[in-house]
């Protein structure tokens, strides 16, 4: 969709469902709501909506950085001391790898 | 613009063309790739792997990569080689390809702390082969026998007596690389051509791709212990749409028949009966999966105990002893007792058609294939007899062997008092009852001058001294009366009138008592020869005419890391007694662990096994001309896309068209 032939008040809209449907887990709304208002809330002149858009998007991005931490985190423990947990590390598998611990 | 415009038109189909030439060739590509995987990559038959066995604590045995392992090939025929693929050379990783005289311990350990060495595959001959090879462990069966800290603590742990003291325990290494033995002479030919031809250093010069490269594929599934590949399994089961099974338990059949029949169905106590048990092994086991011919190690048993219950038949007939005697024979025995400990374990629990209350002795078969000078051992138990009333049946029994023995080509002979039992089924009943019992073997304390290849692929029927003259062919040989057969006669007469004796019999009927040479040349005949399966298939048709019993055999379960010998099927034509089958799982698994015993034993499952050998090329060159051209095209790509991007109304948008105005 392009932003340009969009009224402002729909862009505001737009940015604030992005914004809000992330907290439902969905952190990839939050990346999207990121790269594609940043144009708009940091890079064009300023206009009436603009602040609440950029709000939005700032949010977004520490929000967006908190899941990632996390995610990045326990994926990385997971791997790494799956094999170390016997039965825990088991159940917590989707998918067991054959013939590797 | 609009010449330009044209221009990208024109390249646009020039583009489309040949994206069409590039995916016919691909099809046809698709369509002959099988004969391009012939010219690339040899097959290779006759290849047997090492495959992994878990117990409750460890894995065991020989695991390669998902999609094999691949390196370059490299034949070990010197010390320098060795040091070649460790250290100097410049390909690694490497296949090893290794004479019989190489496989031993310190080049297999040398190995595998390597991370050069991609894989093994060991040439099988008798040429080169050292005069001993055992891969099992110097005391089998230690920590699952009778001699523990609280039993005869001084004998535990193969403290007096080291069984198999040249036993290099490699059937009990945990390798990273797979390990196949090759069996065909000819493919192995193959390989030292390839090898020779491409790989071979001459005058110290490195040789340069492309290189002669072998894969190995042996996958398996299972890993760590027994207790999570059955948990993954359970998992598998109950939450995979495609449940893959990671392994199986080590299960077979015990066999066993009595010469007074016993109601199969009744369980527990059964009332008057005393039992002499006469017991052999089944099974016998080797580095690779399924090449265990364990000719002296178990077949001399087996024979030796058949031959027994043919020769008794008849008398047992006219003139029945007083007490049943019991024939069984365990399977699983070279992993830590399974069947001998499950018919205990059945007995215990008044599971099975007698208890242990019935049992008055017991005489075991041990390896009894190689004497020398013509002399057998009795061994006992010495914890046991210090108890005076089992130290007078045990030497009651020595004595009815030894008048047995009058006038047979057998000298009997007693081992030190000190020294302990060898490894044996006879163990696993005394745990539960000081039964007085013997166990006939020939060896009188360690099995290597009389085993050299103890549960190893060489103790076949050569090992056995079965050998026949020159000029028979395969029918012949199978009734010809060899040496090894006419002793393992005598020794199979000794046992049934020692059997016959001490199971109440009289001195008189004795000299009718004698197992035939004929049949027991044609069972050990059957049993040494590596197709013996389907040679006995056939025989049981042609001699299910003359005797009466028929089996309901066969094992249903095969996995068994074992010799599947068709013990039932010979068994056939030598009895006319039922036969019953005891399912003897490794103990019994219970879920809710209220059970002392565990499931221990199991085998993994892997996907079919295969061997191949190709050329390769370096592999860093293709490698980095993958991801060069990959990057390439990538950042192509993007280029293309953000020119199209930028001049995006140019290309898209005709000269007539009004462009739609946004506010």
């Amino acid at each position: 969709m392009n932003l340009e032939r969009i009224p402002n008040e729909e862009k505001l809209g737009l940015s604030r469902r992005y914004y809000l449907g992330g907290f439902a887990f969905l952190p990839f709304l939050w990346l999207v709501n990121v790269l594609w208002f940043f144009r708009e809330a940091f890079l064009k002149p300023t206009y009436t909506e603009q602040p609440q858009i950029k709000s939005y998007v700032k949010k977004s991005a520490l929000g967006l950085i908190v899941w990632v931490a996390v995610l990045t985190t326990w994926i990385t423990i997971f791997q790494h001391f799956r094999a170390q947990w016997g039965e825990v590390g088991d159940y917590l598998s989707f998918t067991i790898p054959l013939g590797t611990a | 613009m609009k010449q330009s415009f044209q221009f990208s038109l024109n390249s646009c189909c020039a583009a489309h063309s040949g994206l069409n030439r590039v995916m016919c060739v691909s099809a046809a590509a698709g369509v002959c790739s099988s004969s391009v995987e012939k010219k690339i990559y040899v097959e290779l038959n006759e290849t047997v792997p090492c495959v992994r066995l878990l117990n409750a604590t460890h894995q065991i045995g020989c695991q390669s990569s998902m999609s094999g392992d691949t390196g370059v090939l490299h034949v070990l025929e010197s010390e320098s080689d060795l040091d070649w693929i460790l250290s100097s050379g410049p390909h690694p990783p490497y296949i090893v390809i290794m004479e019989t005289a190489f496989f031993n311990r310190s080049v297999m350990m040398r190995m595998k702390s390597s991370s050069r060495v991609a894989g093994v595959a060991v040439i099988v001959s008798k040429t080169g082969l050292a005069d001993n090879f055992s891969p099992h462990t110097t005391c089998p069966n230690q920590n699952t026998g009778v001699y523990s800290a609280s039993y005869g603590s001084d004998l535990a742990n193969c403290n007096v007596t080291v069984w198999n003291p040249l036993g290099n325990g490699l059937s009990y290494e945990d390798f990273a690389f797979p390990v196949f033995a090759l069996k065909d002479e000819n493919q192995t030919q193959v390989i030292r051509k390839c090898y020779e031809d491409h790989n071979l250093r001459v005058n110290g010069s490195t040789p340069q791709y492309p290189l002669c490269a072998m894969q190995l594929f042996s996958h398996m599934h299972a890993v760590t212990d027994t207790v999570t590949c059955m948990r993954r399994t359970d998992l598998q089961n109950r939450f995979s749409i495609n449940p893959e099974v990671l392994c199986d338990p080590l299960s077979d059949f015990n066999v066993w028949t009595s010469t007074r029949p016993l109601n199969s169905s009744a369980k527990g106590h059964a009332a008057n009966e005393s039992v002499v048990l006469a017991a052999t092994r089944l099974d016998g086991r080797s580095f690779f999966w399924e090449q265990a011919p364990a000719a002296e190690g178990t077949v001399s048993g087996i024979v030796t105990l058949l031959a027994a219950i043919q020769a008794l038949s008849p008398v047992t007939q006219e003139a029945p002893p007083p007490r049943n005697i019991f024939f069984t024979f365990f399977q699983g025995e070279a992993f830590d007792y399974i069947g001998s400990s499950k018919m205990v374990y059945d007995m215990e629990k008044n599971d099975f058609v007698i208890d242990l209350n019935n049992v008055h002795s017991m005489l075991e078969i041990g390896q009894v294939g190689l004497r020398s000078g013509q002399s057998l051992w009795m061994h006992s138990d010495p914890v046991s007899r210090k108890n005076d009333s089992v130290n007078e049946e045990v030497l009651d029994l020595m004595r009815r062997m030894q008048s047995a023995a009058a006038g047979l080509n057998v000298s009997l002979g007693h081992p030190l008092f000190t020294q302990p039992l060898p490894p044996s089924s006879l163990q696993r009943f005394l745990r539960a009852r000081p039964i007085p019992g013997l166990v006939l073997a020939d060896h009188q304390t360690l099995f290597n001058n009389r085993s050299p290849y103890y549960e190893s692929m060489y103790d076949d029927a050569e090992n056995l001294n079965v050998t026949y003259p020159p000029d028979l062919n395969p029918d012949e040989q199978l009734v010809y009366e060899t040496d090894a057969a006419k002793s393992l006669a005598e020794v199979a007469t000794l046992v049934a009138r020692s059997l016959y004796l001490q199971a109440g019999g009289e001195e008189k009927s004795l000299s009718n008592i004698t197992a035939d040479p004929k049949i027991v040349s044609h069972v050990t005949n059957t049993h040494t020869r590596t197709h013996s399966r389907t040679h006995t298939r056939t025989h049981t048709h042609t001699h299910s005419v003359t005797h009466s019993r028929s089996l309901t055999h066969t094992h249903t379960h095969t996995h068994t890391h074992t010799h599947s010998l068709t013990h039932a099927h010979s068994l056939s034509h030598t009895l006319s007694h039922t036969l019953s089958l005891t399912h003897t799982l490794t103990h019994t698994h219970s879920r809710t662990h209220t059970h002392t015993h565990l499931l221990t034993h199991t085998h993994s499952h892997t996907h079919s096994h295969t061997h191949s050998h190709s050329h390769t090329h370096s592999h860093t060159l293709t490698h980095m001309l993958t991801l060069g051209v990959g990057v390439a095209v990538l950042l192509l790509s993007l280029l293309v896309t953000y020119f199209i991007s930028s001049k995006a109304e140019l290309l898209f948008s005709s000269a007539c068209e009004t462009p739609t105005t946004a506010y």
